[in-house]
This record gives C-alpha cells, structure tokens and sequence, in this order.
C-alpha cells in the first residue's frame, strides 16, 4: 500500500506539472473535436494526431497521447449520440439508445452520464491499473486461442440479447456480419476471399467504413425518407445535465459497467472490445421493464459507456507490463512510445519509473480533463441539433467523407460509405437491425483466427474447446445466455419465438 | 462552378511544367508511408526526415496509405508525379518479397523506381518460447529434426517480416513446423510467451524487451555482428548457421523519372541525417543498424533490391505463399 | 429496387404472400448465401487441424441461407409487416455527393479515364451542393453560404492546425499568388477569400427571402 501511494504520488508529480497539465487538457480538446467527426473513432483519431506529439518530450508526449485517447473515445461516443454514427465497435451499443435518448431530447442527459460515467470509471480503473497491474499481468497468457473463441462465441451470444425485433432476423444479420468479416486476404494461406478481385478489398472490410455506411449514411437517408421524423430533434432540448433522478437510475449501472468493463479489459487481443457490450446485456436483464431498451433507456448508456472507459484503461495493463498491445490503438501507443526512443516491455516499470507512473497519474488526469472540456461543451453540442435538418445532413455528409478519406487517404474506402450507406438503408426497409451485424462482425475475424489457431495447435480436435477449463466455462455462460435470451420467447408460444 | 475547376485544371497542367529542379523544394514533400502510422517503417521514416527536412528547407509530410502488405502505397507513391515531391519509404517486404507473394503487383520493384539510399537495417532474431527444451542453436536445430511435425512456428501474417524471414528460415534448416497466423507481431508474441507456440523469426525491436525481460529466448541474431541492445545474443554465423542472413531494411525511394539533381539532392540531405549524432542515436534505440557509406548511395539500394528480389522469389515460390 | 407493395398503412394482403417484408428479407439473404457460395467456389475448405479459407464462410453461406429460407416460409406462414415506400430522391443525391467528394479529393482513375485532383477546396462543396439536393426542401443560397464557410473551416483545421496530408487545393492554385508565399499562406488565403465570400453572399441575399435560422452562425460551430 506504502509503494502505491509512492509510486502514485511520484507520478502525480509529473503528471501536475504546468506543462503536463497544459498538454493533457490540449490532448483531450483536440482529441475530442477529431473523435466528434461523423465515423473517426479513437484508433483513427490517434493515428492522425501522432505527428503532432513527435515534436514533445517523451513523458510529454505521451500524456499528450492520453489526453487525445480519452478525448477521442468521448468525441466518438458524442457522435454516436447525436447523429448515431459510432466510430468504433464499442460505440455501436452507445448509439442504440444514446441516440434514443437524442431524439426524445435528451441529448444533454446522454452526454453528461456518458461523461461522468466514464470519469468514474476512468478513476477506478486507473487505481487498479496502479494496485494491481503488475499482478493481473500473468492473466493475459492464461488466455490463448482456444479460450479466445470461446470468449467471441460468448461475445457473439450477447448480439443475440441485444436485438431489439425479432430474434431470427437478428440472428441472419450476426451471421450476415461474421461473413463480411471474411472478405480479404486470408490470414493463414494468403489467398483472397470474395474480394471480387478488387485491389481495396485485400485487407478486408474496414470497420469505420462499414459502420459510417450502414448506420450513418443509411440514416440520413432514412431521415429523409420521413418528414416528420426529419430533424435529428424534434423535441426540446430539455435540461443539458442530468438530475438526480438520472444519478439513481444510472449508478449501479455505472458501478457494473466498470467492474466488467476492467476485467475484460485486461485480457489481450481486444477483451475490452466485449465490455460495452457485456455490460447492456446485464443491464437490459436486470432491468424490471426490458422493453425500455432501445427506446432511450439511461442506463443502456451508463453501463456500457463506462465498461467502455475502464476497459480502454485497463487495456494498458498489457501494454505497461507486458508491452503487448491489446488490441490496434494500443499499437498506436507502442508506435508512439518507440518513436521517442521508449520500447514498452516488461522493463519499463523498472527502468523508467517516472514515465510509468507519469503515464498512469496522466490517464487520470486525462480523464478529469474530459470531464473539464466536455460537461460545458455539451451545451455547444447539443445546440448543433437545432441545425435544420436540411443543412445539418449535407454537413454531415462532408464531415463523414473527410473523415473517412483521413483515415487511409483513400478515395475507394469514401466510395464505399456509399456503397454501405444503400446496404443499410436496404436493411432497414427489410427490418433489419444493422447492430448485431456490426457486432458480428468485430468478433467474427477473432473468431475465425482464433477457431483456426487453435484448431491447428490441437491438430484438428474439437475437444480442445472443452478440455480447457477457462474455455469450457466461457462456453457453458455461452449457452445459459442463450438459453435466457430465447427463454421468454419459447414460453410465449411457438409462434413468437421469434419476435421477442 | 464548371468554367472555374475548367480555368484551374489549365493552370494546373501550366504550373507543373514550369517551376523545376534547381531551387528544389520549394513547397513541403510529401513521404508516402506503406504501413499504418506507428509501425516500425512509420517510425523509422520520422526519425529520418525529422533531420532531412531541416537540411532540405521544407517540411516532408509523412502520408500513411497502408494496405495489402505495403504495396497500395508503394503503387501510389509509383505512379506519381516524378518531381520530387513524392517520395516513399520501401522496406523489405514492399520491394523484395513482393513480386513473389503479388502475382498482379503493379510495379516492378527494381526498375520503377529511382531509388535515394538506404535508411536503417533492422536486424532479425531467431526467438523461441521461454519453455523451449533447447538452450542455443545448436540444440534447437536437433530439436527440430527430433520432433518434425510438433513444433509451431508462429508468424504476424502472411505478407509480413516475421512470415518472410521464417520461411527464409524454415528452407535453410530445411524444416516444415505447422504454421501458425497471427495479426500482427503483439499477439504473436503473447502466445510466445504464453508458451502457445514454439517459436518465431522478428525485427529486434519486437522481440528485444521480452528477451531483455527473461520471458522469450533468443538463439541467434541474423546479422554479421552482435547488437548492441542484445550483446548476449550470438550472431547466426557464430550459432554455426552462416547461411541465414537477413535484415528488414528500409530505403527511401522516388519515383522513376525523377531528375538526377533532385536525386542527389535528397540523397545528400538522407546521408547527411544519417550521419548525425541524434539520428543515429534514435535509430540505434529501435536496435537499428546504420548503413555505412558504401550502402548509403542510390547504385548499392538499386543492387541491393534486384538481390533481395532474385532471393526472395524462389523461396516464397516454393513455400506456396502467395496473396494473389 | 422498387417495391412490391405501395404505400404503408393496414397490411393489405393479396395471395399468399403474408409478410411481404420477410419474403423480401428471405431473398436477399439467400441471394447472399448463393453469391458467398459461388465466390467461394475455388477456394479450399482444408480439414479441421488445418483449415482452409473456405471453410467458415462456406458454412456461413450456408447458414446465411438457412435464415434466409426460414424467413421466407414465415412470409407465408405469419402476418408481417409490408414493405415500406422507397424513396429514390434521398439515396441518389447522397451517394451522388459522396462519390463527387471521392473522385475529385485526389486523382482517381476508372480505366483510362481519370479526374484531375482537385482537393478539399472544390470537394467539400461538391459533397454538400450535391448531397443537399437529397431533400425536396432545400435552397441553393443556404447549401453555397453552408459550403463557403464549412470548406475553409475545415481547410484550416486540417491543412493548417492538424498538418494532415489532405489534398487541400490543386497545387496549381499557388500560381495565383505570389511566388514567394507558402503553401500555408495560399491556404490561409483562400480559406479567407472563401469565408468573405459566404459573408458577401449571405448579406447579399438576405433580403430576398426571409432564412428562418441564422446560417453562417451555426455552420461555423460545427
């Protein structure tokens, strides 16, 4: 406990300076108005904004870096909100009843437990990274292929509980998502799959691209279908933060989310891309009214925003005591560190204690800084609804070309957000839910490597997936989820199995 | 609106033919990047034109076009505008082991380009899980040949450094392990050290803290001499397997047709960044290896290509590794 | 893509066919199915302790197609809802936009053909110009003020602030100004020129017909 407070306060006494203070709050702004771009997520907004942190010193420059992070994954979450294009996986869940909330003119409300959520979280989640990174460390390699699938096959379960209609459509999109998740260059032979021999489509389908097109574009254009749902809002603006009302409902919520969101985030190879999820699964089966979901329910937004702020921290732990990125914008991290000279491992706790700690004490103070620019920024926001429609969508739609073209400077990948964008307004007229096809997806390329890799390490027998005990308990919470997914359903007749 | 895009696509087309070579540059460069932001290559490129933009007078923008294991913008960056104001950053992969594994690659590594000179080397270590029951070369080699078919060898993609060294390495010693994909070297080395897979071929700075940490084990260094990061670590040729010598290098490249001058220009402002102190510095930190003038001049890059090009073809070729 | 059934309201049922929606669902999965399998078709599906890459999406395809089949005897078997109107305005204008923005940002060539690069100064208006004509209810003068002050807004924040490597203007452009003026300054400029522009043409309109909002005032924020 001495060594915590120690160590804590050593890296406070970086982490306080002026000048740190000063480049995490620029961080955290700059990260923001990026993040906030229509379908540019944190792993985008980190890798456009790198270059400006070259010029820092190293402990500078990578609280700098973490104020960008935590700026991004708010600025990502803000648009999931407000125009319901999440710019990455773990916003997706954010979108479907954040944008709810938006729509019913709470935008203010859904922003600012969004925002203390993830403060909250932030704090707990930079107290375990500092009591017990170094511990939780050797849970990273309990994990390998087998218990990866297993944990996606879960993942995948949860998308079935998040389905709002019927069941068997949500099923075909999860499926329809994992297929997607196949297109490009395969991992193990090199050969190409369903790329039609198209040069743009070798390394697969990206995930920004996909979702600006299905959710974003295929919303404006069902917008505009719509008269009277034309405006994002037509409501009143309504009170701009929440009340204690708002607080009650939505703190046990917060409270499970970070918990689950911590623990995910630990484990290498993405974990953490699970907990958004995971966390309104808990919440829509612990709620007494589940029809809530979907339609704006708070805690659909407090939950999973804040297992999405813990696991985005805890996700360090890899990366700080291991120097194993977790996942792609942990990678940026690596990038970042050995530009200036600093090569994450096991060795850097020891070797450079001040950047260590400074970095930890930084994450918390990046997360203050979240708190600092956005609860007044909500406002600034929420004002940008009152746009009409008519000039708020071809704005949009500006806003959702450079941000894509930004992220690899190519012109095919703005030519697809159309494609998408017709795919999804196509889904939408069958009265398909594009969320658990993203969720797909995400976890259908794990899956698949995974599957494979194991598969070829246990020479090709299935039992691997049941002879591990991690896996076979990931396996078993599998199916009992499926199981009380589809139980109400089953009770209510054959005939409404599938529309829940 | 028409009249005016008509009006400045004609000015356009005059500008460019005016303004040339000998107050070059007079506007930023811009460096297309093959790899994401980041990545090894990505850092080598800014560690490098931090100091060439200063000597050249204008800033060089880093452009990161990754894809198709660095081919999309090597294939952009070969199709622009030869005026010097595009520029690449070529590695290993993007301009040796490319047209075997790229069947419909649309340029032709040694005679597209003109090339600027060689950046840095990044040396390739032979690396194996911490449990591995062998302890040098040696030992492993008569592991291999004792336990043909058990043994996995992990690799970051087909494409990739680690994939093209390992295979390099499984023909010399003349093994067939199963291959194990990974995305990426990080969970690679995760399951490395979980102890998953046995063993894995990768750029030093991977793999240098995890063996400096005690949680992988090295058994050769692929280059003439030790590094200095790793000095524990025997050279292959010392290990007793002379033949494997490998480096993921990185060279800067223009494209074909770019006037000799500006050329020369930019090479100067490359050597002259190589030889600074802070430079080298940052690049020897990442385990880099600083080429020596013989290596820094566009002749020895253009040989160097069409060699890595003749060595990689056949290997790749016979191990069915293509991303066509 | 036109519809089976006009209009919504009360589901009118004529044959069958039950839940027009979910037969419309049911063939465009199992098209899916059919187009996965036959893309496939070459690929080596491996066996389990080495698994070649046609073996998932194969069994994808395959379950894609189950879903779709069920969906279909649903459609026949279980009231449902009827397909929704298509509108043709909306989807039109904003692909059009889009692909505007993707082939003037920087050159791209179809074949033979190719566009000229003319960056973000002429393709951030052409998005919006384009894709504002998606809804019946627009007005030109406030889609030009929109795309006069949104493009140097952007110009600015990313050509100047940001450093992104985003094509800002064709590099001819610089042969308007002085020789001796950076390409930030062009930018600065221009980025200026354009601003003014959206002023002179707001003041100058505004008496002709009566905006509700306030338009250069919130697209600035943005």
């Amino acid at each position: 406990m001495g060594d915590l407070v120690s160590n804590l306060s050593l890296g406070f006494g970086v982490a306080l300076t002026l000048q740190n203070l000063g480049l995490a709050f620029l961080g955290c702004l700059v990260g923001t108005l990026i993040g906030v771009l229509p379908g540019v997520g944190p792993i985008a907004t980190i890798a456009m904004l790198l270059p400006i942190t070259f010029g820092l010193d190293p402990t500078g420059a990578l609280i700098m870096l973490a104020g960008i992070y935590y700026g991004a994954q708010y600025g990502g979450s803000t648009t999931a909100i407000l125009v319901n294009i999440p710019g990455e996986a773990t916003s997706v869940v954010t979108a479907l009843d954040g944008h709810e909330m938006a729509k019913q003119g709470r935008a203010g409300v859904a922003l600012g437990i969004a925002a203390i959520g993830s403060f909250f979280a932030g704090t707990v989640a930079t107290l375990v990274i500092a009591a017990l990174g170094a511990p939780l460390t050797s849970l990273a390699l309990i994990f390998g292929p087998t218990e990866y699938f297993s944990l996606m096959v879960m993942g995948l379960v949860f998308a079935v509980v998040l389905a709002r209609g019927s069941i068997l459509k949500a099923v075909a999109m999860i499926l329809v998502g994992v297929l997607l998740s196949t297109v490009g260059t395969d991992l193990e032979t090199g050969e190409e799959r369903m790329t039609f021999g198209l040069p743009f489509l070798s390394d697969g389908i990206d995930f920004a691209v996909l979702a600006m097109g299905i959710f974003g574009i295929a919303e404006i254009m069902r917008n505009l279908d719509h008269t009277e749902t034309r405006d994002v809002v037509r409501q009143a603006i309504g009170r701009l933060l929440p009340n204690r009302d708002d607080f009650r409902q939505s703190y046990k919520p917060v409270l499970r989310g970070t918990f689950i969101g911590a623990a995910l985030g630990i484990l290498p190879g993405n974990g953490a891309v699970l907990g958004p999820f995971a966390s309104y699964t808990l919440e829509k089966k612990l709620a007494k009214d589940s029809r809530r979901f979907g339609r704006g329910a708070i805690e659909g937004v407090a939950g999973p925003e804040s297992a999405n702020n813990a696991g985005a921290q805890t996700s360090f732990i890899p990366l700080l005591t291991l120097g194993i990125p977790p996942n792609a914008v942990m990678a940026l991290m690596v990038g970042a560190m050995t530009i200036h000279g600093i090569i994450p491992g096991p060795q850097v706790m020891t070797k450079n204690p001040t950047l260590f700690w400074g970095m930890i004490a930084s994450m918390w103070v990046g997360n203050l800084m979240l708190l600092v620019i956005n609860l007044p920024m909500i406002g600034m926001w929420v004002r940008l609804l009152k746009v009409p429609y008519r000039l708020l969508f071809p704005a949009i739609l500006m806003f959702c070309c450079i941000g894509i073209y930004s992220i690899n400077s190519l012109p095919t990948d703005v030519m697809f957000i159309a494609f998408f964008g017709l795919v999804g307004y196509m889904l939408i007229k069958l009265g398909f839910e594009p969320a658990p096809m993203l969720l797909g997806f995400v976890l259908g390329r794990l899956m698949e490597e995974n599957l494979r890799r194991a598969l070829i390490i246990s020479r090709g027998s299935l039992e691997t997936f049941i002879e591990r005990p991690v896996s076979a308990g990931l396996l078993a919470v599998a199916a009992i989820l499926l199981v009380i997914a589809l139980l109400p359903s089953i009770r209510k007749g054959r005939d409404e199995v599938f529309t829940e | 609106m028409k009249k005016v895009v008509l009006a400045l696509t004609a000015v356009a087309g005059l500008a460019a033919t005016g303004a040339q070579a000998q107050n070059y540059p007079t506007r930023p460069i811009t460096m297309i990047v093959p790899f994401a932001a980041g990545g090894p290559t990505d850092v080598v490129a800014r560690i490098v034109t931090d100091n060439m933009s200063r000597t050249l007078g204008q800033q060089i923008v880093i452009e990161n076009v990754a894809g198709a294991g660095g081919t999309t913008g090597i294939t952009r960056a070969a199709q622009s505008q030869p005026d010097g104001y595009t520029i690449m950053m070529g590695h290993m992969g993007t301009h040796g082991a490319a047209p075997a594994l790229y069947p419909n690659l649309k340029y032709d590594p040694t005679k597209d380009f003109a090339p600027i000179g060689l950046a840095a080397g990044t040396p390739i270590l032979i690396v194996a899980k911490k449990d591995f029951p062998a302890n040098d070369l040696k030992g492993f080699l008569d592991y291999m040949k004792a336990n043909a078919g058990k043994v996995n060898m992990a690799h970051a993609g087909v494409g990739s450094v680690s994939h093209s060294t390992g295979i390099l390495f499984n023909s010399i010693i003349n093994a067939k392990p199963t291959l194990v994909a990974y995305r990426g070297t990080g969970p690679a080395l995760n399951d490395l050290m979980a102890n998953t897979v046995d063993y894995m071929t990768d750029q030093i700075v991977n793999v240098a803290p995890q063996i400096q940490g005690g949680n992988i084990k090295a058994f050769a260094i692929a280059t003439p001499e030790r590094s200095p990061a790793l000095p524990n670590v025997p050279t292959t040729k010392e290990a007793g397997l002379p033949d494997y010598q490998v480096s993921a290098w990185n060279a800067v490249f223009a494209p074909k047709g770019t006037p000799a001058d500006i050329v020369k220009k930019l090479n100067g402002a490359l050597v002259k960044a190589l030889d600074d102190e802070n430079t080298k510095k940052r690049l020897a930190d990442l385990g880099g290896v600083i080429p020596t003038n013989a290596e820094r001049t566009p002749e020895s890059l253009q040989k160097l290509v069409e060699s890595e090009v003749a060595r990689w073809t056949p290997v790749l070729k016979a191990a069915g590794a293509t991303a066509e | 893509m036109s519809s089976l059934h006009e209009g919504s309201g009360p589901p009118q049922r004529s044959g069958p066919v039950r839940a027009p929606q979910s037969l419309a669902g049911g063939v465009v999965l199992l098209a899916l199915g059919a187009l996965a399998l036959w893309l496939t078709r070459d690929l080596d599906q491996g066996s389990l302790s080495s698994m070649g890459p046609a073996m998932l999406p194969r069994w994808l395809a395959v379950a894609v197609g189950l879903t779709g089949l069920a969906l279909l005897v649903f459609a026949f078997t279980k009231d449902g809802e009827t397909l929704e109107r298509w509108n043709l305005r909306g989807p039109v204008f904003v692909i059009a936009g889009i692909l505007a923005f993707a082939v003037t940002i920087r050159p791209f060539s179809f074949g033979t053909l190719s566009t000229p690069g003319l960056g973000l100064l002429f393709a951030g208006p052409l998005a919006i110009l384009i894709g504002g004509y998606a809804t019946p209810e627009v007005r030109l003068r406030d889609l030009v003020i929109l795309a006069l002050s949104l493009t140097p807004f952007c110009m600015i924040l990313f050509g100047d602030l940001l450093n992104l490597p985003i094509p800002v203007f064709p590099q001819a452009l610089t042969g308007l100004f002085p020789a001796d003026w950076s390409q930030k300054a062009v930018l600065r400029a221009t980025a200026a020129i354009m601003t003014a522009a959206a002023v002179l043409v707001f003041l100058a309109t505004r008496g002709r017909r009566r905006g509700p909002i306030d338009v250069a005032d919130h697209s600035g924020r943005i």
